[in-house]
């Protein structure tokens, strides 16, 4: 009588345009080991569309409230070697989102937290709804978003992104905008529908080898790419990250937020 | 003594014109007929100018406290002359090496730069304003970067963008493509100021009158440390940059996009077609 669990993402293609929708509102798309493997294998797939030609723009879009919450915390709390498996997990994504041969558009509808504003910062084009939130409160659970920050610095500035990691503050998409995080804001989430597909529209209309080129540059210029100096930060930022979570600090952290956040169900 | 308004140099067939006066050295891009689109011969005469400002600057500082670069007639620049180019892959690649050169040279000037903007500066005319320190427009002005709509990858001004705006912002407005107003330019950080298009030039000479001003070893030093920091001087990145764009301007897609292009434009010149 197992019922077997609905996807936790869906796939859209039209014409060269895939859609990745992160599609478990229930736990407001929280990257779980399932999370993981399934966008692992759709942004793998999308890289194999991509070389064959038959993809140009791939938008990460998300069902429900929320876009991302980040990682699956109740796994965490149950098996402490999660958290650094997913970290690991998280870095090995961003780098898959930053080296796709397609331009990658987030769809920002809503809260994009911690891990979830780390797959937006990896993003190439970012818009977002004015429901959406963005920010990294992850030192309350002793973890460090070092994994975010090479592109994060890259895409937002050092400045800003020296205020969202250190601060944990979570800012509204206006401010987003303004910090340079995102890119086009819509007042809601049909006009961010609306918008994205706008865009995704103009890109499929470019010389994709053209993008193509000019994405891989653009990693190369910013250090971002895969054997610029930035990648080897990367990786040290992923490890950084990853090795905290084994720490007594962030396993206690960590009890102690869970144990808050059951009470206050 | 020069004539009555300062020096006046004419250099390479009057494509580029050089100006001294008033302490302040003026370079105008001087194909009005054709937008100042850059062509080959152009850039040549441009780095020419660029390198008599520098000498003037070191041998004699009163003559040349900030340069004023800007374009003759309707427009800044309209952008590459892709129509003398655009089926020759080696003159191609010639004139991107060229165009690198020039904005490296402009950005390595020890005096202050400010790009006076009319009309439009387009892919790699505004590749000449973002390299200067400022830039001043008009918000009816159109400027941007629509390589990517006719298959070009506008590589040898993405360093300058990203050191401009940021990586981020310089990768949505690279990949999406396009042109924008004068007054969108201003607000998403390529230009210093956006006035009035009959207010450009006493704005210039404001920021100019500041500039004469202060201190000019002040002026070098902070010049030279932006450039340290923001690795404005990194030759291989300005000679990579014009390989990868020549390269991918003489494949199928660029020369396809292209032709098309330039059908549309004579198209559009033509009267049968003005009432389109």
């Amino acid at each position: 009588m197992n019922k077997a669990s609905p996807p936790c993402i869906t796939r859209e293609i039209v014409g060269s345009i895939l859609t990745i929708t992160l599609a478990r509102p229930e736990t407001r798309n929280a990257l779980s080991t399932e999370m993981f493997d399934a966008l692992e294998g759709a942004v793998a797939l999308a890289q194999q569309a991509a070389q064959r030609g038959e993809i140009h723009v791939v938008v990460i879009a998300a069902a429900g409230s929320a876009f991302c919450a980040g990682f699956d915390l109740s796994e965490a709390v149950a098996s402490p070697r999660a958290l650094g498996g997913f970290v690991i997990r998280l870095g090995g994504l961003i780098a898959a989102l930053r080296s796709l041969d397609a331009i990658v558009v987030a769809r920002v509808q809503g809260a994009a937290l911690a891990g979830g504003c780390a797959l937006v910062a990896s993003c190439d084009i970012v818009c977002a709804s004015e429901q959406a939130s963005f920010g990294y409160p992850t030192h309350r659970i002793g973890i460090s978003p070092a994994v975010s920050l090479p592109t994060l610095v890259a895409s937002a500035g050092a400045g800003a992104a020296r205020l969202l990691a250190i601060s944990g503050e979570i800012v509204d998409a206006r401010r987003a905008l303004a910090l340079g995080l995102v890119h086009q804001i819509a007042p809601d989430g049909d006009a961010l529908v609306r918008l994205v597909g706008a865009v995704t529209d103009d890109l499929a209309s470019k010389g994709p080898c053209a993008l193509r080129e000019t994405k891989r540059w653009l990693n190369r210029v910013d250090g971002t790419g895969g054997d610029g100096a930035l990648s080897t930060q990367s990786q040290a930022a992923t490890k950084a990250s990853a090795d905290l979570c084994d720490s007594e600090e962030s396993r206690a952290l960590l009890a102690d937020f869970w144990a808050l956040r059951k009470d206050a169900r | 003594m020069g004539s009555l308004q300062g020096d006046y140099l004419a250099s390479m067939a009057d494509l580029v014109r050089l100006y001294f006066a008033d302490g302040r050295a003026t370079i105008s891009l001087a194909r009005p007929a054709v937008r100042n689109a850059i062509s080959l011969e152009m850039i040549v005469a441009l780095r020419g100018a660029i390198e008599e400002v520098s000498e003037r600057a070191a041998k004699s500082p009163g003559d040349a406290r900030l340069l004023v670069l800007e374009g003759e007639g309707a427009c800044f620049c309209a952008g590459m002359d892709l129509k003398a180019v655009a089926h020759d892959p080696v003159a191609m690649g010639g004139m991107l090496r060229e165009l690198s050169h020039a904005l490296l040279e402009l950005r390595r000037l020890s005096i202050p730069t400010i790009a006076s903007v009319q009309g439009a500066a387009i892919g790699g005319g505004c590749g000449l304003v973002i390299v200067c320190d400022l830039a001043v427009t008009h918000p009816e002005a159109k400027l941007g970067y629509p390589e990517v709509d006719l298959g070009i990858c506008p590589a040898v001004v993405a360093p300058w963008l990203v050191r401009k705006i940021g990586a981020g912002p310089a990768r949505a407005m690279l990949l999406m493509g396009g042109t924008m107003s004068g007054a969108e330019a201003f607000a998403r950080g390529l230009t210093t100021r956006c006035v009035a298009r009959e207010r450009l030039n006493a704005t210039v000479d404001e920021i100019a009158a500041g500039v004469i001003g202060g201190g000019p070893t002040a002026f070098a030093c902070t010049k030279r440390f932006l450039n340290d920091l923001d690795g404005s001087l990194d030759e291989r990145v300005a000679a990579e940059a014009a390989e990868l764009s020549a390269r991918v301007m003489a494949g199928s897609e660029a020369q396809a996009r292209i032709a098309q292009h330039l059908a549309a434009s004579e198209g559009h010149k033509d009267p049968r077609h003005a009432s389109r």
